[in-house]
Parts: structure tokens; sequence; C-alpha cells
């Protein structure tokens, strides 16, 4: 009976087209509304990295001027950053399963043959190889850098594939050259497409940006002396000894980000341990002179904490489902009226056999469709809504913007339930007919 | 069979109580081509209606081939009609976008048969209305007693043991009908039941029984053609 409900849907949908067609673009439209701003607020706040959303930590320690409480708070919190020295010892104490430093600069990037006219001016991540594996970042070409890169401070460096578009045409650039400022690295990997919404690592005001295209060591970073004031934002309860690169690296200046990785609740309480007596161990040497206030914050806390996500998304995401019942009731009515035109049939149907079953077996397969095709087109016009934020917001990183195959299928499927639940009113206030009256309305 | 005991219908309103048919008893037996005369607005067509299921009677019982109706459910009752009746109504019925074959078609669809049972099935009432050659056509395309002609044969496609038709001749001009009276008194030779209202006297001589409707009130009349004289 499938297909010969079908047969006739199509045929009522022909014979109703431009009813029909009001009610799929109304529904269409409510879809589309709907889903272009879930796809954003879905994308914003969802997990972005859930199979590592349990082991990765932000580490905070408390290492602040003993006058006043860092951020001038009411209640004390560990400062979300903390400084070179702390990151490098904690780095060679080695006590968790990765450990994970987002620090970074800016210079001049160009090809050695190139001439400096054509440098250009370009954002550098410092980390460790850690970062690539904890983080899940895939490699096109190449890999990581080894760890004894990270060890010595090797003038090496991993690039993105868009970078590597630029500078070489995509080709495998494995063992090429290029220069910062006035250092020249080795290309040891080519990272392959890699989405991480929201880029949880490092300052949540950048969360929704794309990550930067190139990373060294973060030992490397120390030993250059690379320091961008101005780009890369940090706080000085002390002043260094004096202004030079290495007296900043070894004051208590704080930037950069730590993250931990530690796979189980074991080791997470082996490592607030280990914080524990090294912080003990720093305020024997006179450092750490605030209460002890220790933290390991996962993603979702850390960027909950610095409200990287706006209310404002959530919000538009109410107004549009409250648009898209909106557009339903509408369809709803539509809808109503092409069956009212079928009392006709439907009392025909009835008087030849057709249970009320039958009648809305084959009613809701119409509705059905009619809901299948507002899907369809609230997909395509939720792509185009997709495709005009990504032009308008270019702040924003256009993986925000873009729906995942499960978002599509939930899209065509959001469509069908809902115009089967609001078809069914319409349905069967069509069948309660009384064939006996309608029969000489066909 | 048909047994119908004590059956009334009424209608009521918030004030108002009408009463479309008093109470009566009638049996029509297998084979028998009943006609139902009266005035407009008598109340064949509600007699009609209950006779097909298509309304309820406000209290008697009615026995339909053994089985007592007034309590069956929706299910059943479609299943009844669709197995045991087969409609013929004056303005045919026919849905304009399905052509012939699946007008016919339609009753068969709610029954549990192979598409090949269906096809023999539709092939056989369309030969025996005459417009075999004709399945594929649209209704548009056929004259008004073709187009009875086929809403005949969907009643027949069925198998049904009772055929109701109101005013079948209704909506066609004296030579089609003529066609039309034909063809359903030769569908009632070879054995199906035929309950007919009709307002022209001139059909009821197809009839072998005549049944009057008047104020509701449900008569045999034994010699028709003399009372009317």
């Amino acid at each position: 009976m499938g297909i010969y409900y079908t047969k006739l849907a199509f045929l009522s949908l022909w014979k109703t087209r431009y009813m029909s067609l009001l009610a799929i673009i109304v529904i269409a439209v409510g879809i589309a509304a709907t889903m272009t701003t879930y796809t954003i607020n879905y994308m914003m706040t969802k997990d972005p990295l859930p199979s590592k959303s349990d082991s990765l930590h932000l580490v905070r320690l408390n290492n602040w001027s003993p006058e006043v409480i860092y951020g001038n708070r009411d209640e004390e919190h560990a400062p979300i950053y903390m400084s070179v020295q702390d990151a490098v010892n904690l780095i060679r104490h080695d006590k968790a399963q990765a450990h994970i430093p987002i620090a970074g600069f800016k210079d001049m990037l160009k090809l050695p043959s190139q001439d400096a006219i054509d440098a250009k001016m370009t954002f550098v991540r410092a980390s460790t190889r850690d970062f690539f594996s904890s983080f899940e970042v895939p490699f096109l070409y190449g890999s990581s850098w080894p760890k004894g890169s990270d060890q010595s401070g090797e003038q090496v460096v991993v690039i993105s594939k868009k970078l590597n578009e630029q500078l070489f045409e995509g080709k495998d650039s494995i063992g090429q050259l290029i220069e910062l400022g006035e250092h020249q690295f080795t290309i040891v990997g080519v990272i392959d497409d890699w989405f991480v919404l929201p880029r949880f690592y490092g300052e949540s005001t950048r969360a929704f940006k794309s990550p930067r295209d190139i990373f060294v060591p973060f030992q490397t970073q120390l030993n250059l002396e690379f320091w961008s004031p101005n780009v890369q934002a940090f706080e000085c309860w002390k002043d260094a000894e004096n202004a030079s690169v290495a007296a900043f690296w070894a004051s208590e200046c704080i930037w950069v980000y730590f993250w931990v990785q530690l796979n189980n609740e074991l080791e997470k309480d082996a490592y607030m341990d280990f914080l524990d007596s090294y912080v003990e161990q720093q305020k024997s040497l006179g450092r750490f002179q605030r209460p002890t206030l220790n933290e390991l914050q996962s993603p979702a806390e850390y960027l909950k904490e610095r409200e990287a996500y706006s209310s404002d998304s959530e919000i538009a995401v109410w107004l549009a489902i409250c648009f898209f019942a909106l557009c339903l009731l509408n369809a709803m009515s539509i809808i109503m009226t092409k069956f009212q035109s079928k009392a006709g049939e439907v009392a025909l149907r009835r008087a030849v056999g057709a249970s009320s079953v039958d009648l809305i077996q084959q009613y809701m397969i119409e509705t059905g469709i009619i809901g299948l095709i507002g899907g369809l087109l609230g997909l395509l016009l939720s792509q185009i809504c997709l495709f005009l934020s990504s032009q308008l917001y270019t702040h924003l990183s256009k993986d925000i913007m873009a729906m995942s195959v499960q978002l599509m299928i939930v899209t065509v499927l959001l469509s069908v339930v809902s115009s089967l639940i609001f078809g069914l009113f319409p349905i069967v206030k069509a069948i309660r007919v009384q064939p006996a009256t309608q029969l000489k309305s066909l | 069979m048909l047994r119908m005991s004590k059956l009334a219908k009424t209608y009521r309103t918030d004030e108002i109580k009408t009463s479309a048919l008093c109470p009566f008893d009638l049996e029509v037996k297998q084979g028998e081509f009943v006609a139902v005369v009266g005035p407009s607005g008598s109340g064949k067509t509600t007699f009609l209606n209950i006779t097909g299921l298509l309304e309820q009677a406000s209290e008697g019982q009615y026995w339909l081939d053994g089985v007592e109706v007034s309590t069956l459910g929706d299910k059943d009752k479609s299943r009844l009609r669709n197995e045991k009746i087969g409609f013929v109504f004056q303005s045919f019925n026919l849905i304009p976008e399905l052509n012939i074959y699946d007008n016919v078609e339609m009753p068969l669809r709610y029954r549990k048969l192979s598409a090949a049972q269906r096809k023999e099935r539709v092939e056989q009432a369309l030969e025996q209305v005459g417009l075999a050659k004709r399945q594929s056509h649209f209704p548009s395309q056929l004259s008004g007693g073709q187009q009875q002609r086929v809403a005949i044969a969907r009643a027949l496609a069925g198998s049904p043991s009772f055929l109701l038709a109101d005013e079948p001749t209704g909506n066609l001009d004296s030579k089609m009908a003529s066609g039309v009276m034909s063809l359903l008194k030769e569908i009632n030779q070879k054995g199906t039941t035929i309950i007919m209202v009709t307002h022209d006297l001139s059909q009821v001589a197809f009839a072998s029984r005549v049944i009057e409707v008047k104020d509701g009130v449900i008569n045999d009349v034994e010699n028709y053609a003399q009372e009317i004289a």
C-alpha cells in the first residue's frame, strides 16, 4: 500500500500544487531559520574534542602578588596562565601523559628564495609535539617534530594545509625551508584540514577563529627569544629584572597556557599531588606567596568560566524555534485548506471500504512528502544562509558556519516529523467527514 | 440477505429533534431488484446511506448477510462495505486525476489481493460494462453514460452481494439512462441484489420490488404502477 499511497500523494500534490508549494516553502523557511541558527550555536558550543574532553586539563597555579587577589575578584581563583619558568619546570618533571604549553608570537614569514618585501606578517603557535597527538591533529605530510626538538629547541616547523598551498602549491613540502624573521626553519609536517571548535586551548576571545598556520617548538621560541608583547596577552605583578626577553622569560609574568593530558582519575589525583608538592617546593624558594589554589580545569569548564559562549546565540535559537512553530502553524492551516477540498474523495474512499487507518496512512504519506521536500529545500536554504553568514562574519571561523552530515539528516528528519505532527490535525479533521453528506461534492 | 428491525433515524440539534425515518422492518432477499421511490426529502437517501453503512441508524437492528452491523466499529464496517456493498452515485464520483483502471481498482486496493488478482477483476468488470478498451482514459475523456458505467464497474469489481444505486441515471440523458438501466438489470439477473433510489418512474419497471418512502415512513408497494395511475 505504501507505493499506492505515494502515487496518490504525488497526484494530490500536483492537483493542489500551488497550495502544496506554499506549504513546502513555509516549512522550508522555518527549517532554514532554525537550522542556520542552531548550526551556528551548536558549532560554537559543542565539545571540541569529545574523545579527550575528560582527559585534557588546563593547569592553573596561584602565582600572583602576595598583596592582591588575582583579577581583584571576590572569590580567589588561580590565573589561567603561568610563567615561563613554571611551564618549563612542569615539562621537565614530566608527570603527565602529555604537556602542552600554548605560547606564540608573530613574525615575518617568507621563503628563502623570496625578497624581504614579499614577507608576510604571520602568527605562530609555539607548543610541544604533544600538541598534535593530544589534540588529534591530522597530518597531510610528515608528522610532528621529534621529542629531541622539544628538548633542544630545534628550528623545525609544522605548517597548515592552507599555508602549504600558498607557499608550495599544496605539494609535499617536508624538508623545505621557510624563514621566520631572521631564522630559517625546516618543515617537518603539514597538517590536514583540522576543525577544532571552539578552539579551547588559547585565549577564549579567539575561541571561534581558525588555528594558526605555523607551529614551532616552545623551547625554540624561548631559545630564539621570539616575543611579541603587542600580540601575546601577559600579566605581571612584579617587573622583570630588566627589559630583555631573557629577563622576561625568567620573571613572574604569566602568559603561557599549560594543558596536560591525564587519562584517568588516578592520574589526575597523582598530578594534583604533584602540583601541590611543586607549589610547596616553590614556596620554600620564596615564590607562590598566595594560598595554594591549584586547579585542573577541563576545556568545557575553562570556556564556561571565560564566557566564551555568548548567550545571544542561544536566544537566537529559541527565537528561531518560535518562528519555525509559527511557520508550522501556517503550513497546518494550508494543509487543512488543501484537505478540505478532498472531502469528496475521502467520502468516496470511505464508501468503497477504506478505514480511518487507511486514510490516515494515505494522507500522512502526503504530509510526510510535503515535510520531506520542505526539509530538503530548507536544507538548501540553510546552506545558502550559512554561506552568506560566513561571508558576512569573516572574523569568525568558517567552520562554525558548516553543517555536519548528522545535522543535515536531523534537518530533514525534523521537517518530516514536525510536518507529520502538525499535519495530523488537518488529516483527522479531513477523515471525520460524513461520507453521506460529501458524496455529492467530488 | 438484508434484514432491518425497528430501524429508525432521528437527527437532533440542541432544540429540534427531526425524525428522518420512522421505525420500520424490512427484509431484502438475495437477487431482488428493489426500487426506492418517494418525493424529495422523504428520506430515500437516508435509507440508502444507512443500508450502505455510511450512516448509523439511531435505533433498531440491522443484519447484513447475517452480521449485526449496529455494534461494529469503523474497521469492521469498512471491511463489510468493501466486501459486501457496491455503490453507484448520481454524480458518478470518479476521481478525476486517476485513470479508468485506477478508479475501478480503488475498492480492491483495500483488500489483500495480489496485483494480478486486482488486474483480473478490474478487466472483468470493465469488460462487463463494455469499457475494456478505455482503461487508460481519464474520466474527463468519457461521456456521462460511460462515466456511470465506470462507476458501475468500480462497484462490481469487488463482487458485492448488494449494489446500492442513488439515482444512477439522474445526470444522464434518456438514451444513456436506458443503457445504464439495462446494464443494472443484467447485473441483477446474474445474482447481485440491487437497491436503487430513483425519481424516474420509468425505471421502476426494471425493479422486481418497489419500496416507497414518504415523510420518513417506509412501505412496500405491491402494484406501484397502478397506485400512481
